[in-house]
C-alpha cells in the first residue's frame, strides 16, 4: 500500500470507529461514556431538596465573647426581654450565642462597645453587691440597668460610656430576638412585635474580581469616625 | 463596523439621564447610554423571606455598608460597595456617600416626595445676602415641573404657600386626622403651613427612570444602552479639544472599550459625575468643579403620643395621614441664629410606637407598647445646608476603585447654621405637639452626618459668570458647548426641598435645549 493511501486509511478509521464496531459485532456493546450533557440535567421539574434553618436544630459555638462575658450576656437577655405571655424570651431564641456571632464578625468599634459594656457590667456589680453580674437577681440587676436606660431615636443612641452599650444591646437584643424563628412561630398580637420579612435581593451579576483588586488590599480608609467633637452618631449601625 | 459615532453619549441611567434619553431620542437624536452597573430583575434578583431566613436575622451584614444608615441585610446587594468604590474622607469629619449603580439608579428606590424649588431657592441671594442666585428663576423652570408632575403622577393639594409652590397634581382630598388637625392649630402661633405631602404615585407601584422615562424612550428605536459599563474618563479631540467621548471598562471582565459621540451628557449622580470631570480635567477652568458641595439636614425630630389614642382607642378619625411643614422661617421675619430654613415631615400613625421611645425594659417595656399602640404623632427635619467654597470633594490620586480609576476624598462638614436650625426646629416641634396636647416621648438635635440624606447636589454649580460657575442655565459647561451635566451637580444651592423634581425639570429643560441647538446646528 501506497504510504499515501496508508494514511487515509488510518485517518478514515480514526473518523468512523462506530462503524467499524457495529459492523464487526452482531449485539453492539453499550455506547462509550461519552460527555453526558450533564448542563442539561437540572430542569424546571426537578424537585428542589427541602431544608431548615439552623435555629432550634443546631447549636452555635461561642468564638468571640469570654466565657465571663457570655454570662453577663446571657443574664442581660433575660433581664432584657423574658419571655411574656406566649411569646418567647432572647434566651428562647438562642439571641446571646447569636449575638456572639454577629458582634465577633462586626468591626472593632462594635466589638468595644459590647466587651467594654459587659466586663463593665460585671464590675459594676461586684463593687455594688460583690456578685457577678449573671448571679443577681432581678431587683440588683435592675439597681445597675434602669439609670442606664434612656429614650432616643433612630440612628442616635446614647454616647455616654457604659450608657451607650446598655441602650444599644437593648436595641440588639429586641431586633435579634424578634426577627427569630423562634419568635416567628408563634403568632405576634395587639402590640407584640412583627418578625421583619420582606423582599431579600441577592448579589445582582456580582463581581468576582473584586476580592483580588488592589483596593481592597489598601488599608481601610472607609472607617468608622471616632467621636467627633460635634456629637455625630459614631456608633456603626 | 464598532466605534460608530453616536450624536449623544449620556453617562448614568436614573432620574436625571432618563429624562435626557427621553427628551433626545423622541426630538430624533440618536444617544448611547451606559450605566455603570447591571439591570436588576425583581424576579430574579429578589425574593420575599422573613429574616431569620438571612444569615443576620436582618441586620447589616458587619463590616459592610458601615456609610450607609438605610441599608439592612435585605436591601444591602443593592448599594454600591463601600469596598468596591471607596472614597475617603477625615476620620474627624466622615461623610455617607449612598450610591446605587443598578440601571435607573437611586431612582429605583427614592422616597417619592416631590417638591418644587421657590424663590426662596432660585432667588437666595437677593433674599438674604448668602451665596449666589441661580441663573433661573421659579418662573423659567415651572412648565417643565408640571409637565415632570405629570409623568410623575404626583399627588398634592393646592395648599402651598409661596415657599411651596403648588404645582400639577392629582388632588389630594383625603380629609385630616384629628390629631393632625389639633397640630396644625398648634402651629398657628409660629406662622407654620401644614400641608398635605406631595409624592409621586408613578405607575404600578413605581416612580422611577425604569418604567416612566427608558421604556418612552427605548420605543423611539433611538436609544442603545450597555450595562456594566464603567467609565474612566472622558475622551477629548486633540484638535478641537473638546469632549469627543469616553474610555471605559467592562465591570466584570475588566475589557477596555471607548466610544465616540458629539455630545457628552453627564447624569451620572452629583458626585460621579464630577468625579468624572476631575479625573478627565475638563470642564473647569472655573477651578470650581468640586466645590459647594451641600445636601440636607436629616435626622434630628420629636417623637410624640397622641394621649386619646392609647389603651385601643385609637381610631381612623383621630390617627392617620402625613403632612409637610414647608419652610416657615427666615421668610417673613428673620432669625438670629441661622439663615434659611427646614420643613418638617409629619405623621401620624395609627401603628406601633417604637420601644426606644421608653427608658424602661422587660414586662413594664411591653405593658407601655400595649399601652400606647396607635398614638405615634413623629416629625424628622429636612434642613437646607449652606453651600460654601470649602465644603468640597477632590481627587485623591493615591486610592484607586476597584477597576484602578482614582477616588473621591470628600471634605465638608455642617456648621452653626446647621446645628442651630436643628435645634430651632426640635424646640418648635416640641413646642407646638405640647400646645396640641401631645406628650414628647423622645427628640433628637443631632444631625446624621452630611450625605445621609442621598440628597448631594452641587459641586458643579450655575450660574452666569463662567469664573464663578461651572455651567450655565442650561447645565451647559461654560467651558465646552458639546457638555452637559444634568443631574444635582448643577445646583446653585441646596434648599429644604427633596431635588428629584427639580433635577427632572433641570434635565428635561436642559435636553430640550440642547436638542434644538443639534437641530440647529449650533453643536
Amino acid at each position: 500500500m501506497l504510504r499515501r493511501d496508508f494514511v487515509r486509511a488510518v485517518v478514515s478509521i480514526g473518523f468512523a470507529p462506530r462503524l467499524l464496531l457495529s459492523q464487526q459485532t452482531a449485539n453492539p456493546a453499550p455506547p462509550p461514556p461519552a460527555p453526558v450533557p450533564w448542563t442539561l440535567g437540572l430542569n424546571s421539574k426537578t424537585p428542589l431538596p427541602h431544608t431548615e434553618v439552623v435555629d432550634g436544630i443546631t447549636e452555635t459555638e461561642r468564638r468571640f465573647f469570654t466565657p465571663v462575658q457570655m454570662a453577663v450576656l446571657v443574664r442581660l437577655c433575660d433581664l432584657l426581654l423574658p419571655p411574656i405571655g406566649d411569646k418567647p424570651g432572647a434566651l428562647q431564641a438562642e439571641t446571646p450565642l447569636f449575638l456572639d456571632f454577629l458582634i465577633g464578625s462586626s468591626p472593632a468599634s462594635r466589638k468595644k462597645v459590647y466587651s467594654g459594656g459587659l466586663n463593665w457590667l460585671d464590675s459594676e456589680s461586684q463593687k455594688r453587691y460583690k456578685r457577678p453580674f449573671a448571679k443577681l437577681d432581678t431587683m440588683q440587676a435592675d439597681g445597675i440597668l434602669k439609670p442606664l436606660l434612656r429614650t432616643w431615636m433612630s440612628d442616635h443612641p446614647p454616647t455616654e460610656p457604659h450608657v451607650d452599650f446598655i441602650n444599644i444591646a437593648h436595641d440588639d437584643i429586641r431586633t435579634a430576638t424578634v426577627n427569630s424563628k423562634a419568635w416567628s412561630d408563634v403568632s405576634s398580637a395587639g402590640a407584640q412585635a412583627s418578625t421583619a420579612a420582606g423582599l431579600y435581593w441577592s448579589p445582582i451579576e456580582p463581581d468576582i474580581h473584586a476580592g483580588n483588586s488592589d483596593c481592597t488590599r489598601m488599608p481601610a480608609h472607609v472607617i468608622a469616625a471616632p467621636k467627633a467633637t460635634h456629637s455625630i452618631p459614631a456608633y456603626p449601625r | 463596523m464598532t466605534n460608530e459615532t453616536f450624536d449623544v453619549l449620556i453617562i448614568g441611567s436614573g432620574h436625571a439621564g432618563g429624562m435626557a434619553a427621553k427628551v433626545l431620542t423622541e426630538s430624533g437624536v440618536r444617544c448611547l447610554m451606559l450605566n455603570a452597573g447591571p439591570v436588576a430583575d425583581v424576579a430574579r434578583n429578589a425574593q420575599h423571606k422573613p429574616a431569620y431566613e438571612l444569615p443576620y436575622r436582618g441586620f447589616k451584614p458587619p463590616g459592610r455598608l458601615e456609610h450607609v444608615f438605610q441599608a439592612s441585610e435585605f436591601n444591602a446587594n443593592v448599594w454600591v460597595d463601600e469596598q468596591e468604590v471607596p472614597y475617603t474622607f477625615d476620620a474627624a469629619n466622615p461623610y455617607n456617600w449612598v450610591r446605587v449603580r443598578l440601571f435607573g439608579g437611586r431612582s429605583l428606590f427614592w422616597s417619592r416626595q416631590s417638591f418644587r424649588l421657590s424663590d426662596y431657592e432660585f432667588k437666595g441671594k437677593s433674599h438674604d445676602g448668602f451665596g449666589e442666585d441661580w441663573p433661573i428663576s421659579h418662573a423659567d423652570l415651572s412648565p417643565y415641573y408640571s409637565r415632570v408632575e405629570d409623568i410623575f403622577q404626583v399627588s398634592g393639594a393646592m395648599d402651598g404657600p409661596p415657599q411651596m409652590p403648588d404645582g400639577n397634581f392629582i388632588l389630594d382630598e383625603d380629609p385630616w386626622s384629628e390629631s393632625m388637625q389639633r397640630f396644625m392649630a398648634a402651629g398657628k402661633s409660629f406662622n407654620m403651613p401644614v400641608c398635605k405631602q406631595r409624592r409621586a404615585l408613578g405607575r404600578d407601584g413605581l416612580a422611577s427612570s425604569v418604567n416612566l422615562l427608558l421604556p418612552d424612550a427605548e420605543n423611539t428605536g433611538k436609544l442603545t444602552s450597555i450595562a456594566n459599563a464603567v467609565v474612566r474618563e472622558l475622551t477629548v479631540d486633540k484638535n478641537t479639544g473638546q469632549p469627543n467621548g469616553c474610555h471605559f471598562v467592562d465591570r466584570l471582565s475588566r475589557r477596555e472599550m471607548r466610544v465616540k459621540a458629539r455630545v457628552v451628557v453627564l447624569a451620572a449622580g452629583t458626585l460621579e459625575s464630577t468625579r468624572l470631570l476631575l479625573n478627565s480635567k475638563v470642564g473647569n477652568s472655573s477651578g470650581l468643579v468640586g466645590r459647594y458641595l451641600m445636601d440636607q439636614i436629616y435626622g434630628a425630630g420629636v417623637t410624640c403620643s397622641v394621649p386619646e389614642a392609647r389603651n385601643g382607642k385609637a381610631t381612623k378619625e383621630l390617627m392617620g395621614g402625613g403632612a409637610i411643614v414647608p419652610r416657615f422661617r427666615n421668610i417673613t421675619t428673620k432669625s438670629d441664629a441661622f439663615l434659611r430654613g427646614y420643613a418638617l415631615n409629619v405623621t401620624s400613625s395609627i401603628g406601633p410606637v417604637h420601644p426606644r421611645n421608653f427608658a424602661t425594659y422587660g414586662a413594664e417595656l411591653q405593658q407601655k407598647l400595649q399601652e400606647y399602640h396607635g398614638s405615634s404623632f413623629y416629625m424628622t427635619i429636612m434642613g437646607e445646608v449652606l453651600g460654601r467654597y470649602e465644603n468640597h470633594v477632590r481627587i485623591n490620586k493615591d486610592k484607586v476603585d476597584a477597576w484602578d480609576i482614582p477616588v473621591l476624598h470628600v471634605e465638608t462638614k455642617y456648621t452653626e447654621n446647621e446645628y442651630n436650625m436643628a435645634k430651632d426646629a426640635v424646640e418648635v416641634g416640641s413646642t407646638v405637639a405640647e400646645a396640641a396636647g401631645f406628650e414628647v416621648l423622645s427628640k433628637n438635635i443631632v444631625p446624621n452626618p452630611p450625605g445621609y440624606s442621598i440628597h448631594e447636589v452641587g459641586t458643579c454649580r450655575m450660574g452666569d459668570d463662567p469664573k464663578r460657575s461651572v455651567l450655565n442655565k442650561w447645565c451647559q459647561s461654560h467651558d465646552h458647548k458639546n457638555l452637559f451635566v444634568v443631574d444635582g451637580a448643577s445646583f446653585t444651592s441646596a434648599g429644604w426641598q427633596n431635588p428629584t423634581m427639580t433635577i427632572l425639570a433641570l434635565s428635561m429643560r436642559a435636553s430640550e435645549y440642547l436638542a434644538g441647538e443639534m437641530s440647529k446646528q449650533n453643536i
